[in-house]
């Protein structure tokens, strides 16, 4: 019974993650397209949720439908047209670039589906724990790089958008 | 029937291929960013699905994933600040209008 469960509560997180996504790259609006990319990073944080990566799901949640939503907004907000809202217009590449998406799920599927899965799986009873002995002990060097390459995002994004003199 | 490994690479390929999309079909910048972001989802998927799906002995593709989530929040921020800024400068956002480096 759970494991049906299980599977329903797969599908429909899929079928959530991927109509919003098609909603983000359809949609005539810049802001509708933002609003759907929130809801498809609450899908993706669900998901992890349900790989039991919770903590990777709480991160998903702050991060990207949290934070990157926001500066997305913002972004749309500054960059837009006096005239009506704004919009999301295709390129007049649009078919070449169906083709292309098209053949690369084709490709992919096969080699998915043609490569024999390894049997197994590993659940931790306690990710956070887990990942923090990880990221101190063993992925020391890794975790100072990123946080180093956090305070120079910062200081670059502070720069690019004040403008050399300004800021 | 159980949901394994090749369910969440397969949802993982056609996220991975919408954001493609995007990002080859898209005439505003902050839309090819958006596109950049579902693929960076949908390769956070993979790593996630590997590390619960096969015979692993720790968490590696999950901390790999918190590093992947870490450059592309950085990614993004840095992208909002270069589309603001060309929009300051020549008042369009339009990718297929700048070809021209020197302002």
């Amino acid at each position: 019974m759970s494991e049906m469960l299980g599977t329903l509560v797969f599908y429909a997180v899929a079928f959530v993650i991927l109509a919003t996504a098609l909603g983000v790259v359809t949609s005539k609006n810049l802001v509708h397209s933002a609003l759907l990319m929130t809801a498809c990073f609450i899908g993706v944080g669900v998901l992890f949720i349900w790989l039991s990566a919770d903590f990777l799901g709480a991160m998903e949640f702050m991060l990207y439908s949290g934070g990157v939503a926001i500066l997305v907004v913002m972004g749309v907000m500054l960059t837009k047209r006096q005239d009506g809202p704004p919009g999301n217009p295709f390129n007049h590449r649009k078919i070449t670039a169906l083709g292309l998406v098209i053949l690369f799920v084709l490709v992919m599927s096969t080699v998915i589906v043609s490569t024999p899965v390894p049997s197994g799986s590993y659940v931790s009873a306690d990710t956070v724990d887990a990942l923090a002995d990880m990221m101190l002990n063993k992925y020391i060097l890794a975790f100072e790089i990123a946080a180093t390459l956090l305070l120079a995002a910062l200081v670059g994004a502070i720069i690019l958008a004040k403008g050399d003199g300004e800021a | 029937m159980t949901i394994g490994l090749n369910h969440c690479l397969l949802l993982s390929a056609a996220l991975f291929a919408i954001g493609l999309y995007g990002v080859l079909s898209k005439r505003n910048i902050i839309a090819v960013l958006m596109g950049v972001e579902l693929m960076l989802n949908a390769v956070n998927i993979n790593f996630v699905a590997f590390n619960r799906f096969t015979p692993v002995s720790d968490l590696t593709g999950q901390l790999m994933a918190v590093f992947a989530i870490t450059v592309g929040v950085a990614e993004v921020a840095i992208g909002v600040a270069l589309a603001y800024r060309i929009y300051n400068d020549r008042q369009t956002i339009n990718v297929d209008e700048l070809d021209n480096m020197k302002g």
